[in-house]
């Protein structure tokens, strides 16, 4: 594309009265470039300005100094048009003082300066993406679970006209729900228990022509990409070429001294340790091809282990159950106990381990209360006298489910309290069960025919990795633990959304529902899932950054093959061949760039997003000497984060919040995404510092690409090492973490920095 | 293990406290806002978060020997302000009925005096003893007369309508008195009972300090509390229904003025032998039209504030004492009213059921819920013994 360049300096919401407009227009001359300006250019008059030059000027590639690129991004998007935002207003004039025009040193209008180079030379650097296309394309959806999750999710689906494959390993649909006495109501008025609805999903799901079931069938492998998976199918416990192969343990990686092996060394245990299986980059020529996948597998009952709870009798009593125990008792008749089948009269209900934990089960969540509730009503409709005590820590009744709650608490013989369980313990051919700290004020004893632990759900894939995705990284999802096992990759943003593009999760496997949640799940994961393939169709990002044209580029010439872009990704975007050489997978891809930032060779590149763009960025920012200051203001570099970081500093600056002009900040759409040699070649230009502010990382990441910022984090610690031996104190280059809402933080993050580095003195390689 | 209390649930007891006006105990989840807002719950034990839960448990042992119920003087805030419904004013309203029916024997009698169906029964029995009365007066007068002059009146003379002369005064004590008899002895055979077990409560749930109950200080303690009471001190301290106070205050002290007229008008009979009716300029009597208007107009006012409250639970033991209070005023303002109008048949039959009315004040006090005068007073001279903050 030939580049026509265009440079359009808005004046309005007081940049014109803070800045030298002029001066801003010589610089735009000195770079040969033409410069309007208008005092109102996203008015209908700018707006037709704009629009005139692109259709007789031929401007294609536009830089709009005005607003942030977050506001009035739909009216100056222009289809054909490179656009890049230079922030005049919330990042400079709303967040600086105005600067004195007739002065020599300016601080604001140097920043507001550098900043429009910045964005002059960005778009000379960036190319407009294309769409990737696939060569073969389905809209196919697989659905893994045929439990009421998985049914709901395929009807879902199926009514909107996708075609579905449920595969479900039992024999029967149905799943726990088919298995259940009652179930808890799902619609209003929520006041009772209800016979279970999975009959009538199932009765639904046959008069849907595109839907498959296959029963007895589980998923051998995955492979391929989102839009165009490769899946074998296969009994449960039959054994294939095609069950997909397991990257090697970390124990096997290293020889008996702890070194690392070499590659071919790897390569040759790899090839043993899944001998049988063809290797991942293989397809199988019989698999059946699917576009997305719903991951609605479900659950098992949790079984404590021996000894685990002998405090509460498990396991010594006999008439001490799990929950699920009593289902299957109440399922077959009225509610008995296993030790000598006399009739239950009165049952405790017991919700948290205690021990003075207030913990419930592990995989519990809300579900364990409501369960509770809804088999403390079976023991009031099997016996007039019965009676069900609950002892809970907490009692979770999820969104109109309290009706029911309150309507189970008018039954004269349902008694609730909150308590610690002591002990459960034999009392003749009774129980007798004791807790502490109850809301009756005391420790207390209850009689109890029957006990029984509100033990919890755990979800398949912490058996098994289920989906058996034939990755590089390995078939399941990495860093499950972090979510105790659940197929997610955050309890709070991004529902459905796995660590995988393309499998979405629904249903228990993703946290403990009732079934009503459960059918509103399976909704959410079928439209995720939708939503990906129809993405994927147009070559586009899914999400978060839905839309996106663009994806990673590799120059495979320089390739070293070192294999970090394969590991890093955090969604095994990326698998390699036995030389180590990456094959990308782009409709795998999230476009957060962390392959960028890994690529030691920086190889890895998108057409409006690269190492060149935000190199160039860099540098040319003016980095003031002693040539022509007395005393050089410093210039300190900010890579920002795009999702968290960058709203909160233009939030800073709708506020009014003042920070110091001498930091420079270039967005990027990840931490993952930084290279290290943005910060190189900053501090080698003679800035004083470098900051990278991003999401918060760990356990409780907020980072949208889940592993972005903690990567950055040992980058920095990295390149901490790299300034030591330049003699470039390490403190130079910091990482600091802001989430969206804490704006009012952002003056003393970057004050704090910029006083750091200025105690630190300036940058000793300034003016080489 | 010994420490710990064996909790067994009594449905009945939970269905009956419905039964009395607690129907929506069961509502409570225990957030305790009820005894954050009750501006007379102690610090210590505050109720009544602990009363609900005990009540939706069925723990009646907790409750019905526990004096805090009595504490309460139903005021309201707590109802307004609970989040879930579960009007923990009427809780413990309905469980004090209930717990006055447990300490007043016999128990049948109590239950009937609860019960709406019953009341007919309960009515009768008054309406046929003065029924009784009036037909065989006119055969016993002249005979008694001549043994008791002053009690029983041969037939007046003159214009002027006397009472006493349909129902000659004698009669009436004759049945009054072992009535008032009946009524203190219950009561002193359920205080024995009820001191005993607020004590125990008291002591198991670390409300008190105090080990035993020394009477001379509980004497003490009741001299201390009589001004509070008066005052309507603590009614005073409720925001929701303060208005209720001041009715309730112009039925207590009427109660106190009828009372206090009928003690001297006895000593003035019996003692003096001054036979009745009284001039209406004597200051005795003043009192007792006082005392009668404050009853009507009192217990007017509680009846609406009763049908206008909508949040709150009236049962019919509610209105039944309310009734009582009422008809009680009401017909003795009448009877003396026609009497001084002189429509002879309608004085008479209005004194007929004034009578019945002050019978049925007098047998089933104790059970009823008037009986709130003696437990709540004694709960209130034991909060101030035990030192409850």
């Amino acid at each position: 594309m030939d580049k026509k360049y265009g440079v359009y300096i808005c004046t309005g919401c007081g940049i014109g009265d803070a800045l030298d407009i002029d001066g801003l227009c010589a610089t735009v001359k000195k770079a040969r470039k033409t410069a309007k300006t208008h005092p109102f250019l996203c008015g209908h008059e700018g707006v037709a300005m704009l629009k005139k030059d692109i259709s007789e000027e031929g401007v294609n590639t536009l830089v709009i100094a005005a607003c942030s690129r977050r506001v009035n991004f739909d009216i100056f998007r222009f289809d054909g048009c490179i656009v890049d935002r230079v922030n005049l207003r919330e990042q400079v004039v709303w967040s600086h003082p105005k600067g004195d025009k007739s002065l020599d040193v300016n601080h604001t209008q140097m920043l507001a300066n550098d900043y429009l180079k910045m964005g002059m030379i960005k778009v000379e650097k960036i190319q407009l993406p294309e769409p990737y296309k696939l060569e073969s394309f389905t809209r196919k959806i697989l659905v893994i679970g045929g439990g009421i999750t998985g049914i709901s999710a395929a009807l879902d689906a199926a009514k909107i006209g996708y075609d579905v494959t449920i595969v479900e390993k039992e024999a029967k649909l149905g799943g726990y729900a088919a298995k259940l006495r009652k179930q808890l109501p799902v619609a209003s008025p929520y006041t009772n228990l209800i016979p279970p609805v999975i009959s009538d999903k199932i009765r639904e799901l046959e008069s849907f022509s595109n839907i498959t079931v296959k029963t007895g069938t589980t998923v051998a492998r995955i492979a391929g990409q989102p839009g165009d998976f490769t899946v074998t199918l296969k009994k449960p416990g039959e054994s294939l070429e095609f069950d997909v192969p397991f990257p090697l343990p970390p124990e096997m990686k290293v020889d008996e001294n702890g070194k690392d092996l070499d590659k071919d060394k790897l390569n040759e245990l790899y090839k043993e340790f899944n001998k049988g299986k063809n290797d991942i980059l293989s397809f199988d020529p019989n698999g059946e091809k699917f576009g997305a996948v719903v991951l609605a597998a479900g659950w098992r009952p949790y079984v404590p282990a021996e000894g685990e709870l002998t405090h509460l009798g498990y396991g010594a009593i006999a008439d001490v159950i799990t929950n699920h125990q009593f289902e299957e008792i109440a399922a077959k008749g009225k509610i008995v106990r296993p030790s000598d089948g006399r009739e239950a009269q009165s049952v405790v209900f017991i919700q948290s381990p205690g021990q003075g934990d207030d913990k419930d089960f592990a995989y519990t969540g809300a579900i364990t209360s409501m369960v509770a509730l809804k088999q403390a009503k079976y023991v009031r409709d099997d016996f007039p006298d019965g009676k069900a005590y609950i002892f809970y820590q907490h009692m979770k009744t999820p969104g109109l489910q309290e009706l029911f709650y309150k309507s189970l608490q008018q039954d004269p013989g349902i008694f609730l309290t909150k308590g610690e369980v002591v002990s459960v313990s034999k009392n003749g051919s009774g129980l007798v069960v004791e807790a502490d700290n109850t809301l009756l004020g005391e420790k207390i004893q209850v009689k109890a025919d029957l006990v029984v632990l509100g033990t919890g759900m755990v979800p398949a894939t912490v058996d098994d990795p289920v989906v058996n995705l034939a990755y590089r990284q390995g078939p399941g999802f990495r860093d499950n633990a972090i979510f105790n096992g659940y197929a997610d990759s955050n309890f709070i943003c991004f529902p459905y959304e796995t660590q995988r593009t393309g499998v979405y999760a629904a249903g228990c496997i993703r946290r403990g529902l009732t079934m009503e949640e459960s059918m509103e799940d399976a909704a959410g994961a079928a439209l995720k899932a939708i939503q990906c393939v129809e993405s994927t169709n147009r070559g586009v990002a899914v999400h978060p950054r839905s839309g996106d044209m663009s994806f990673p580029d590799f120059f495979f010439q320089r390739c070293t093959q070192c294999k970090r872009c394969t590991e890093e990704c955090p969604f095994g975007a990326l698998d390699d061949d036995e030389k180590g050489t990456p094959k990308p997978n782009p409709t795998r891809c999230r476009r957060c760039g962390t392959c960028m930032g890994a690529c030691p060779e920086r190889i890895i590149g998108f057409a409006d997003y690269n190492i060149d763009s935000i190199g160039s960025m860099v540098k040319a920012i003016e980095v003031p000497s002693e040539d022509d200051f007395d005393e050089p203001p410093m210039r300190i570099l900010g890579l920002v984060c795009e999702n968290d970081a960058y709203p909160a500093i233009d939030i800073a600056g709708l506020n009014r919040l003042q920070f110091s002009a001498d930091v420079r900040l270039i967005p990027i759409r990840c931490l993952g995404s930084v290279n290290v040699i943005w910060i190189k070649e900053a501090l080698s230009k003679g800035m004083d510092g470098v900051f990278v502010l991003g999401c918060k990382h760990g356990d409780d990441y907020q980072c949208h690409f889940v592993k972005g910022s903690e990567l950055a984090s040992i980058r920095m610690k990295k390149i901490g090492e790299a300034l030591a031996s330049l003699a470039l104190e390490v403190e130079r280059v910091a990482q600091f973490e802001i989430a969206i809402d804490e704006f009012d933080k952002v003056p003393t993050i970057i004050n704090d920095f910029v006083k750091l580095v200025t105690d630190m003195g300036p940058n000793p390689l300034k003016g080489f | 293990m010994s420490d710990a209390y064996l909790v067994e649930p009594d449905m009945g007891f939970i269905k009956e406290v419905a039964a009395l006006g607690g129907g929506d105990l069961k509502k409570c989840y225990q957030c305790a806002t009820c005894s954050v807002v009750c501006p007379i719950s102690p610090d210590n034990k505050p109720f009544p978060r602990k009363e609900m839960i005990a009540a939706s448990w069925g723990l009646k042992d907790k409750l019905v020997g526990n004096a805090d119920i009595w504490l309460c003087h139903n005021c309201g805030d707590c109802s307004t302000r609970c989040p879930r419904g579960a009007k923990p004013g009427d809780v413990l309203s309905a469980i004090r009925a209930y717990a006055i029916s447990e300490y007043a024997i016999p128990k049948a009698l109590g239950k009937a005096v609860n019960d709406p169906k019953k009341l007919p029964f309960l009515m009768a029995v008054p309406a046929a003893i003065f029924l009784l009365i009036i037909l065989v007066a006119p055969f016993l007068t002249p005979i008694l007369a001549h043994i008791v002059p002053i009690l029983f009146h041969a037939v007046h003379e003159g214009e002027e309508i006397v009472h006493s002369s349909f129902i000659p005064s004698g009669f009436v004590d004759m049945v009054m008195v072992p009535t008032a008899i009946w009524a203190v002895t219950i009561f002193v055979l359920g205080l024995k009972r009820f001191i005993a077990d607020i004590h125990a409560n008291a002591l198991l749930e670390g409300k008190t300090d105090q080990k035993t109950i020394v009477p001379a200080e509980f004497v003490k303690a009741l001299l201390r509390v009589i001004p509070t009471i008066l005052k309507h001190d603590k009614f005073n301290e409720c925001t929701d229904n303060r208005e209720r106070s001041t009715a309730h205050m112009m039925v207590l002290f009427g109660f106190i003025g009828l009372f206090i007229v009928t003690s001297i008008f006895f000593v003035v009979m019996y003692i003096f032998s001054i036979p009745g009716p009284y001039s209406q300029l004597n200051p005795v009597k003043w009192l007792a039209n006082f005392s009668g208007v404050a009853l009507v107009i009192g217990s007017s006012l509680m009846i609406k504030n009763r049908l206008a409250k909508k949040d709150s639970v009236s049962a019919y033991k509610d209105w039944a004492l309310l009734g009582l209070a009422l008809g009680l005023g009401v017909t003795g303002l009448l009877t003396e009213m026609t009497r001084l109008g002189g429509i002879a048949w309608l004085t008479y039959l209005l004194y007929y059921i004034h009578l019945i009315l002050i019978f049925c004040l007098f047998a089933y006090l104790p059970f009823s819920k008037l009986a709130h005068l003696v437990y709540r007073t004694v709960a209130m001279t034991y909060a101030e013994y035990a030192c409850r903050k």
